[in-house]
């Protein structure tokens, strides 16, 4: 069974193609890289399988279900959980209740508020502080950490690195190993190349809203992946 | 003096009431539901024809549940299909609707005014504060302030009060999380109606009710929500009450005026800080 599979896709805003034909497969505890200059489309990817982009042709599958018009809310329920470009946390929200927020699909699992504090001590001290009063860097950890609110068999992260220190680039790559060891699989869609390298082992590159080039990580160079992610 | 702050307060209290469903709805829905007048009139008849043959709490009970009811429906029917549109035309849809209750009310119950009384256990004086004051009114401002209380209670610690807090704010971020935010919406639009149709059924012994009770009073509500700040539940708190103050000091002092003062405070707020009064801060 494949946790998530896109085969032939198209997908739309409006009356805009923006994935034209994409397919791509993530299975039980892989963990598998998205990569591609800006506006190819990769957070499209990420908003198809939310309905936010409307998917006007191919089959979107979650958890071995075809979805075919997936509302908003269904991926969660479906153990898929996104990290949202720009981290999305809600400003009226502590940070405590911004974690709470993501465990709103009460799916069973190992995650809860203080696992998550376990697993990063920072927001355990800002926990009544508003979550937008976090650096960049704790409110990626934030949204990290209200994803796996859910339990997720899936962590879909859209570029977690934008913005971020090397250091704390490094701390996440730390993090989603262990997430990675724990069995959750994880799609980074990325364009940090160093940072995919350091968490997956495939990868699918994107330009145009197409698939231009898939496989393995081992053996390929760090320089022809660049090649896809430089202007 | 004492008695005009009172009564100040239980139209207030009225108020409160009434607009802290507006901003309810307004909060999730960013729609300015000119409905709400109608809800506040189609409550207060609920109340006043189920009272006539099952007592004053049934009626208030039935209006709360039939309010409820079409809250919901007035979320499901009208907000959800046009949440896409120009926010302009669902205004003038909640316009057109609350045309249609009043026409609808008119042809059930007549344009004549109708007085409602009293409930029994409600009845009579009681001392407080050095003066005799009617049982009745001090209930209101009770329960005004057990609504506060409850609404508070309800957004801060219950998982649905997170999810509105939360889609209030970014309601895609929200479903991402799972929740399922057309849910949650039906909910808050069905506790604002029901709000709104409570107010009407309290406001029976206060006022007298007529079809065109809702526009009258939707007029102090929608300067509350102003001044208060849209979307502010604290704001609309103490706008309710200071506009209540000032309404029954106007009709008491400044009888001319006292039509025109709320008018000129929202004028005021809205050139001098128009986020309104706690506008700004979050709830
Ligand atoms: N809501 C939207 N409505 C219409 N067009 C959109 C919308 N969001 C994105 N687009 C367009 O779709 C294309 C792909 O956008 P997408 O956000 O998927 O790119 P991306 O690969 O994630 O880029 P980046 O690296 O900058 O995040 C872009 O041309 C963008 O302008
Ligand atoms: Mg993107």
């Amino acid at each position: 069974m494949t946790l998530l599979s896109f085969r032939d896709v198209a997908s739309y805003y409006g009356s805009a193609r923006i994935l034209d034909g994409v397919s791509l497969e993530v299975g039980p505890g892989e963990r598998i890289g998205v990569l591609g200059r800006n506006g190819v489309g990769k957070t499209t990817v990420a908003n198809t399988i939310l309905g936010i982009a409307t998917m006007k042709a191919g089959r979107l599958e979650i958890g071995g279900r075809e979805m075919k018009a997936p509302r908003h809310f269904d991926a969660a329920h479906a153990g898929i959980s996104i990290v949202p470009q720009g981290r999305r946390i809600i400003p009226v929200l502590t940070v405590r209740e911004n974690l709470q927020l993501g465990a709103a699909t009460r799916r069973p699992g190992p995650w809860t508020v203080e696992a998550i504090y376990d697993l990063f001590p920072i927001l355990r001290e800002r926990a009544d502080r508003p979550g937008t009063a976090l650096s960049g860097g704790q409110q990626q950890m934030l949204a990290i950490g209200r994803a796996l609110m859910a339990n997720p068999d899936l962590l879909v992260l859209d570029e977690p690195s934008e913005g971020l220190a090397p250091v704390i680039v490094d701390q996440l790559v730390d993090v989603l190993n262990r997430l990675g060891r724990a069995g959750t699989a994880i799609m980074l869609i990325e364009q940090n190349i160093g940072f995919v390298r350091d968490v997956v082992e495939r990868y699918y590159v994107l330009s145009k809203g197409r698939v231009v080039d898939q496989g393995r990580l081992d053996g390929v160079s760090l320089e022809a992946l660049k090649a896809h992610v430089s202007v | 003096m004492t008695i005009h702050i009172l009564n100040g307060f239980v139209y207030g209290g009225l108020l409160y009431i009434l607009s802290v469903g507006l901003v309810l709805i307004f909060g999730l829905r960013r729609v300015v539901n000119f409905a709400h007048g109608g809800l506040f009139m189609v409550g207060a008849y609920v109340g006043y024809a189920v009272a006539l043959h099952a007592g004053f709490f049934t009626g208030l009970a039935a209006a709360i549940a039939v309010l409820a009811a079409i809250g919901i429906l007035l979320d499901i029917g009208v907000f959800r299909p046009l949440q896409r549109h120009d926010p302009l035309l669902t205004v003038l849809v909640t316009f057109g609707i609350l045309l249609i209750l009043e026409d609808l009310v008119r042809s059930i119950w007549g344009k004549d005014y109708v007085t409602v009384s009293v409930p029994a256990l409600l009845s009579g004086n009681v001392e407080f504060l050095g003066l005799q004051y009617p049982v009745y009114r001090l209930m209101v401002i009770a329960l005004a302030l057990v609504t506060m209380a409850g609404l508070t209670l309800w957004l801060k610690r219950s998982a649905i009060g997170l999810h509105v807090r939360a889609s209030s704010v970014d309601a895609v971020t929200t479903a991402m999380q799972g929740v399922n935010t057309d849910r949650v919406s039906a909910t808050v639009v069905g506790i604002g109606a029901a709000l709104a149709g409570m107010s009407g059924v309290v406001a029976g012994p206060l006022l007298t009710l007529s079809p065109s009770m809702g526009s009258y009073i939707l007029v102090d509500c929608f300067i509350v929500v102003v001044v208060g700040g849209l979307g502010s539940f604290t704001g609309a708190f103490l706008a309710a009450m200071a506009i209540g103050q000032i309404h029954n000091f106007g009709i008491v002092y400044l009888p001319w005026a006292a039509s025109s003062i709320p008018f000129l405070i929202m004028i005021g707020v809205l050139i001098w800080r128009p986020q309104g009064l706690a506008g700004g801060a979050s709830t």
